[in-house]
């Protein structure tokens, strides 16, 4: 397997540059050459490495590529402004290429923050001093790609939600992009206690011409009983790596409910964990991801037990075809003194083709021994008696693909709560099966 | 003679690779009526009922399979669908995720041309009064396909599915079995709902109470992957008060002819 490099473009040169032009506090900058410091000391992941077994690394190449510093023009894509205004969003913001280029807000509640993290900076950096890098920083074991985020990310969104506060309507960012390169973004969230608040970050462009990769970290803090329905759905143009890590601290009660979505991009890799710190806290992880045409998605979660009484449930599912790829690694970790820990993890691959390959590893590492924990998963071709029972009623070849594919991916889109979301993921998921009449309303 | 009908001619077939099921089934099925094919377990009967749906699973190593005169033998499944076959499953599967309503406009479309959509109120007209011809909830409409159906709930599916798709030539495949007496009617009545000139049917059945309900114009005994006699509906009473061996001896054969795989 080929070694991965970063070509000698990522200097420390390029870090200083970047520092001086976004004029950040000096404990940012800081914070900053921490992380590159850990980036030049981590090695790039080889296939040796328990959590990237099987990843096609080169995919995830990063060398020579130029640090995206602004985006070409500010303008925002039709389609994306349709999506916007199709939302129930309380609030949006468009984020491309490093540069907050739209924002529609309705904020109703009082204390409730919501803007890019440039802006953040500015008007609360106390609070944003607080949190970022709380949950991904450079003392933790910080991995390759996360530190370089780190190091060199230039904006994101800030998400604060006061104590008792629950806002109603989702929040939600478009991180999208119009030319390749090296990018990284960062979205915070907070949410305090027994507040309850709705944010999705959404991944997409227009296809570009040229290779973007771009590094994403998503540091979420929920407070004592806070409630979080958080979304990252990746549909990238076919041009676009992405490497995202979605992190989690739960306090005491605090309850999560995450879904992960993969359809676009060349590659993509979702690593998700999640860290029950508070008795009685819970996390629901759904991931959904459709890969076709050679795509390669990864995934990586942790379900983090790390204290008693807490509850995470975890379903992965993804369909293959055109000899695509995915692997899905996960590890449920039950400290000691964890007792009571219900935990459950389940992958779960459709083959629609012979070509298309799927790995699923399931790991459990528990040390307290009053648990109910179960991990499994399933690979395995459409069955085969479905197929001809739809046919039989005079369903083309397919149309009973599409009917068996929604089917599948059905166990995940049940459990989403957001209707408008799993709307978007239907008809994205329907445009990638060429079902007729669906990729004109995209 | 009209060609008008539902034809099996000398079929000699397989499980793919496997062994050899039936071995030179006849039969004719003239549109308009309705034929009934029992036989012992094991005889071969679903067996015949899937390979005419054209089941990937099965292998024909001769004969024919016909549909108002036309081979239908390189037809794929949904092609003979939509020719005008339908076949009610012995064992119906669950589809996840999909409704009964949204599978059945799928089926409905399938028939016609891009375009020319089957309309949101012609297509609930048309599911309500197949819910009601099944004395049945309109709920269920909303339910996806067989999930976590009881077993009477499956074979009711499958006739409503009949009633919205108006074949032209159906096979039951024990429809009845398992169901109670009312549910039973409820059932046969749905199959005489859908009886008329323009459509033959093959109800495949152990038990002589179906046919109280649904009288058939001629009775099939199915063994050893042969059809070894037909007569008229006098005959399933015979069959249900003697049983099978009379009629296996009349043609010498033995009855683990037809056990043997399935035991
Ligand atoms: N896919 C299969 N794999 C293995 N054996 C099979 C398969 N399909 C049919 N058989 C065997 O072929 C024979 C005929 O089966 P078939 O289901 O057609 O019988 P049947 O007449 O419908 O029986 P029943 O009245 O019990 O429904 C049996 O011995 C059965 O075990
Ligand atoms: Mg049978």
């Amino acid at each position: 397997m080929a070694t991965l490099t970063d070509g000698a473009v990522l200097t420390a040169e390029a870090l200083e540059a970047l520092i001086a032009r976004l004029g950040e506090p000096d404990w940012l900058a800081a914070e900053r050459r921490a992380a590159w410091r850990t980036y030049q000391a981590t090695p790039f992941p080889t296939g040796r490495d328990e959590r990237w077994r099987y990843t096609q690394l080169n995919r995830f190449a990063i060398d020579g590529l130029e640090l995206v510093d602004a985006p070409r023009d500010t303008g925002v894509s039709d389609r994306i402004a349709m999506r916007i205004t199709d939302s129930d969003a309380e609030g949006t913001l468009v984020l491309k290429g490093g540069e907050l280029v739209r924002e529609d807000r309705r904020l109703k509640q009082a204390g409730v923050i919501f803007t890019d993290l440039r802006t953040a900076l500015r008007d609360h950096e106390d609070l944003v001093r607080k949190h970022l890098y709380s949950v991904v920083n450079a003392g933790d074991g910080l991995r390759k790609y996360a530190a370089l985020n780190a190091a060199l990310w230039t904006n994101g969104t800030f998400v604060y939600v006061p104590k008792d506060v629950e806002v109603e309507l989702p929040l939600g960012a478009f991180h999208t992009a119009d030319r390749g390169g090296l990018a990284g973004g960062r979205t915070l969230i907070v949410v305090e206690r027994n507040a309850k608040v709705t944010y999705l970050d959404e991944f997409t462009c227009e296809p570009l011409g040229e290779r973007l990769v771009n590094t994403g970290v998503t540091e979420i803090v929920l407070g004592d009983g806070a409630k979080l329905r958080y979304v990252s759905l990746q549909n990238w143009s076919r041009d676009v790596v992405q490497l995202n890590t979605i992190r989690a601290h739960l306090a005491r009660d605090a309850r999560l409910e995450s879904l992960t979505v993969s359809l676009g991009g060349d590659a993509a890799r979702a690593e998700v964990e999640v860290s029950l710190q508070g008795p009685g806290s819970e996390s629901e992880m759904l991931g959904l991801y459709f890969a076709d045409e050679g795509q390669h998605y990864n995934q990586y979660t942790v379900q983090h037990h790390a204290s008693h009484h807490a509850h995470s449930d975890l379903l992965f599912k993804g369909a293959l075809r055109d000899a695509s790829s995915a692997v899905y690694s996960g590890v449920i970790v039950v400290d000691p003194g964890a007792q009571k820990t219900d935990a459950y993890q389940t992958n779960r691959n459709l083959l629609l083709d012979g070509e298309s390959e799927a790995v699923s590893i399931p790991q459990l590492e528990i040390k307290a021994n009053d648990v109910k924990c179960s991990h499994g998963s399933t690979t395995g071709p459409v069955p085969e008696d479905q197929r001809f029972y739809l046919m039989s009623r005079g369903l083309r070849p397919e149309v009973a693909e599409h009917v068996l594919v929604t089917g599948f991916l059905y166990e995940v889109m049940s459990r989403v709560t957001l209707p408008k979301v799993a709307q978007y993921v239907e008809r994205v998921v329907q445009a990638k099966l060429g079902v007729p009449g669906v990729k004109e309303k995209l | 003679m009209s060609d008008n009908r539902l034809e099996i001619r000398n079929l000699h077939a397989r499980i793919a690779g496997g062994e050899t099921i039936l071995k030179g089934v006849d039969l004719i099925v003239p549109s308009g009526e309705v034929h009934a094919l029992m036989g012992p377990n094991g005889s071969g009967k679903s067996t015949l009922a899937k390979l005419m749906a054209g089941d990937p699973s099965y292998e024909v190593l001769d004969g024919d399979i016909l549909i108002d005169g036309e081979s239908v033998l390189e037809l794929e499944p949904d092609e003979r669908a939509r020719a005008g076959l339908y076949l009610a499953f012995q064992y119906p599967v669950e589809v996840p995720g999909v409704s009964i309503a949204n599978f059945l406009r799928l089926a409905l479309n399938a028939r016609r041309e891009e375009g020319d959509e089957v309309g949101v109120m012609e297509f609930y007209a048309k599911l309500q009064r197949a819910v009601k011809a099944l004395d049945w909830d309109e709920s269920i409409i909303e339910r996806n396909l067989h999930e976590g159906f009881s077993g009477g709930e499956k074979k009711r599916s499958e006739v409503l599915q009949l009633l919205v798709l108006e074949p032209r030539y159906a096979i039951l495949d024990e429809s009845d079995s398992g169901l109670d007496v009312d549910a039973l009617k409820v059932v046969a009545n749905g199959v005489n709902a859908a009886r008329g000139p323009n459509f033959g049917a093959l109800v495949i059945t152990h038990y002589q109470r179906l046919l109280n309900y649904i009288v058939p114009d001629m009775v099939h005994v199915m063994s050893s992957g042969r059809v070894i006699e037909s007569g008229p509906k006098e005959l399933a009473m015979d069959l249900d008060a003697k049983g099978y061996d009379w009629i296996r001896e009349k043609h010498g054969i033995t009855a683990s002819g037809d056990a043997v795989a399935h035991a």
